[in-house]
């Protein structure tokens, strides 16, 4: 390689594009999570209302936590 | 016929998150391309969008697996 | 689920047309069941085989004017050290981890590149298992270097980011943990298993149906049958550039991990 001596500071120049990725599976284990909790919640108790309680709150969490962590700026 | 309408479901709720990714994606590409310091500022808004759309591209997955038998 | 359809409209031949299915990709080869020699089984040792052979054979007399297969060898090298590993892991210590990110990256692209090669036409990564056990050892490197730099404890506190209200912290710490240690492995391995599985069973469809068209069908199947191997010859074309990118994907996610896990965000 024909640079010279390496700068310190180079850093990770290609990270945070691909961190877009780590989007994805936070917008996954939301919903299934909390769609799962909601399903044995339902099994426990009989009723038939929280698997779609679940899923929708656990995409509003996914949602809270990218925006967190990737939306706002650092 | 055999087969299971779910599945067809999902596969027409994936046109309209697909559409939707490809715009905000063409509109950040575009923004860079214009003016390349405004990378970074673009990009928290463009992974936001990201995140929004793609949200209701797994409500059509979970959803599909969820009402797969009826 | 199998969708006869093509069934219905058989004119002349009374079996029918079966769609390929999964039970298309259980090609035992010697003996039956579990300890079964499969064909996948076979076709990997040979790209390990073939890998090696290579890699030795342009490298081993290494000049300053390389030769035309040294040249292929140290671009593709070059291509994962420089634009994937130093890029993302930074270049304070990705040196640690490029034999690991090469050796994936060469073993994805030459198994998934079986998939069209003929007298070989099939892609080992459409087994749920290979993918499963390439996704494990990144699994386990990428936990061991984060819990090693930080401690186990400092490792779990670490996932939830600060400056959030109390309420919502033990959601979002559930939600990390779930995510951290379940859903971006599983995704890793369904990426490319599903790549790779349906784009093998796409091509068995349109190459098999375009056949049985042809043989037994009036002239309008005959013409729709010749319109198959057209989709089968474009789908080909299609299904190399995917296995490119699905390789190259699945590099890029595991140095993504890494470099998560060494970053000081956690």
């Amino acid at each position: 390689m024909s640079e010279g001596p390496p700068d310190p500071d180079a850093g990770h120049p290609r990270l945070e594009e691909s961190q877009m990725w780590n989007v994805v599976s936070y917008l996954i284990s939301g919903p299934v999570l909390f769609g799962g909790i909601g399903w044995a919640l339902d099994r426990w108790l009989g009723t038939g209302f929280f698997v779609p309680t679940g899923i929708l709150a656990g995409m509003f969490v996914s949602l809270y936590l990218v925006w967190v962590r990737y939306g706002t700026q650092k | 016929m055999t087969g299971n309408i779910a599945i067809l479901g999902y596969g027409l709720s994936a046109i309209g998150p697909g559409v939707g990714i490809g715009l905000i994606f063409a509109a950040y590409i575009n923004g860079v391309a214009r003016q390349p310091e405004a990378r970074g500022m673009l990009q928290g808004i463009a992974i936001l969008g990201f995140a929004l759309a793609e949200a209701l591209a797994i409500f059509g997955l979970v959803l599909a697996f969820v009402f797969k038998n009826g | 689920m199998s969708l006869n359809v093509l069934g219905s409209l058989a004119s002349a031949d009374g079996g029918g047309f079966q769609t390929p299915t999964t039970s298309e990709f259980y090609q035992p080869l010697l003996f039956d069941g579990p300890l079964a020699i499969t064909r996948p089984a076979v076709v990997l040792m040979l790209s390990v085989g073939l890998i090696a052979w290579w890699l030795i054979a342009t490298t081993k007399r290494a000049a300053i004017v390389p030769s035309k297969g040294q040249w292929a060898t140290e671009s593709l090298y070059g291509f994962v050290r420089n634009g994937v590993a130093r890029d993302i892991i930074g270049s304070k210590d990705f040196l640690r981890f490029v034999p690991l990110l090469f050796t994936m990256f060469v073993l994805i692209l030459v198994n998934n590149l079986f998939g069209v090669i003929p007298l070989i036409q099939y892609p080992t990564m459409s087994r749920i298992g290979i993918p499963i056990a390439l996704t494990l050892v990144v699994y386990v490197t990428y936990h061991y270097i984060g819990i090693k730099r930080v401690g186990l404890g400092q490792y779990f506190k670490g996932l939830v980011p600060a400056g959030l209200p109390g309420w919502i912290v033990p959601l979002i710490f559930v939600l990390e943990v779930i995510t951290f240690f379940i859903t971006r492995p599983l995704t890793l391995a369904l990426r490319l298993f599903g790549n790779m599985f349906a784009g093998h069973l796409l091509l068995l469809l349109f190459i098999t149906g375009g056949q049985y068209m042809i043989i037994n069908g009036g002239i309008g199947l005959k013409i729709a049958g010749a319109g198959s191997y057209v989709m089968a010859f474009a789908l080909t074309i299609f299904e190399i550039l995917i296995e490119f990118l699905q390789a190259y994907i699945f590099t890029l996610l595991a140095a993504t991990y890494i470099a998560g896990s060494l970053s000081d965000e956690h």
